[in-house]
């Protein structure tokens, strides 16, 4: 447990496998993921693979914001970990975590965003994340 | 407010939410927020329910009353730790801004399910009209 989380299960229309292109196919994502109402302009770029970055630049008349992050785990179709650096977080590195469950011809998402406690990360102690701090240590760099 | 106090605030503010949500990260810290939340407590009362020494104990309620969770007031002889809840709605706040959003997005990418399946559908068909 990494402290307070937000998690959203919701089960969707589709097989796992077209859900996941829609989070890492930079044609469809800019489809969907600009929060901005009306006429936006959006560009996506991504490269899907643990260690590998993605942004997503998205522009409406009024304002414009960048989200960028960085792949930590890429299991198509079941799972997506990357984190996630934008102006909702303050800038600040967050971890997304999506799981697809197939249900028949429907598939739950779940999706989970938490903030990435910097001692947690420092210190090490949860399970199975050898590679992934290193991925995160080279984001880290990158950023600063 | 000049953009510099305006990036101080903000930089305070993310500064006190990454202390707050490292102080959170722990499950003995839950555990001590939640027997505040029902009520105030001595030192030794919040630590008696747990396996660990006083002085670990002890050690737990020092992150939270550096993350500004939890506050110490003495009475007479006894400390005595509380909750402060406006530290928690900072959080609270946060997690509700994130779950808005992804909400949301998630509303938006199943309108586009719905489309690119309505794209799917009408594109055979449409080939299929000749030969009928």
């Amino acid at each position: 447990m990494m402290g307070p989380t937000v998690r959203i299960r919701r089960r969707v229309k589709a097989t796992a496998e077209q859900v996941f292109d829609l989070w890492t196919k930079p044609e469809l994502m800019v489809r969907w993921m600009s929060p901005f109402p009306g006429t936006v302009v959006c560009e996506a770029s991504c490269d899907p693979r643990p260690g590998g970055t993605f942004s997503l630049f998205m522009s409406s008349a009024e304002s414009s914001r960048e989200v960028t992050g960085t792949y930590v785990q890429v299991d198509r179709p079941r799972k997506l970990v990357f984190t996630w650096i934008g102006p909702l977080t303050n800038h600040v590195k967050t971890l997304v975590t999506v799981e697809l469950d197939p249900r028949g011809d429907e598939t739950d998402v779940v999706l989970t965003h938490e903030r990435l406690p910097t001692s947690a990360i420092v210190d090490g102690h949860t399970r199975g994340w050898g590679n992934i701090l290193d991925h995160l240590a080279d984001a880290a760099a990158q950023d600063s | 407010m000049t953009e510099i106090e305006a990036r101080k605030e903000l930089a305070s503010r993310t500064a006190r939410l990454d202390a707050l949500f490292a102080a959170l990260a722990d499950p003995t810290r839950r555990a001590i927020i939640e027997r505040l939340s029902r009520s105030e407590a001595r030192v030794t009362d919040v630590a008696e329910p747990f396996r660990m020494s006083l002085n670990a104990v002890s050690k737990h309620i020092r992150v939270l009353e550096a993350s500004g969770v939890v506050e110490r007031h003495r009475k007479g002889r006894d400390h005595i730790l509380s909750i402060n809840t406006r530290s928690l709605d900072e959080v609270d706040g946060w997690i509700e801004r994130m779950r808005h959003y992804w909400e949301q997005r998630l509303d938006a990418m199943e309108r586009l399910l719905l489309e690119l399946k309505k794209d799917q559908k009408s594109g055979p068909k449409d080939r299929k009209r000749g030969s009928r």
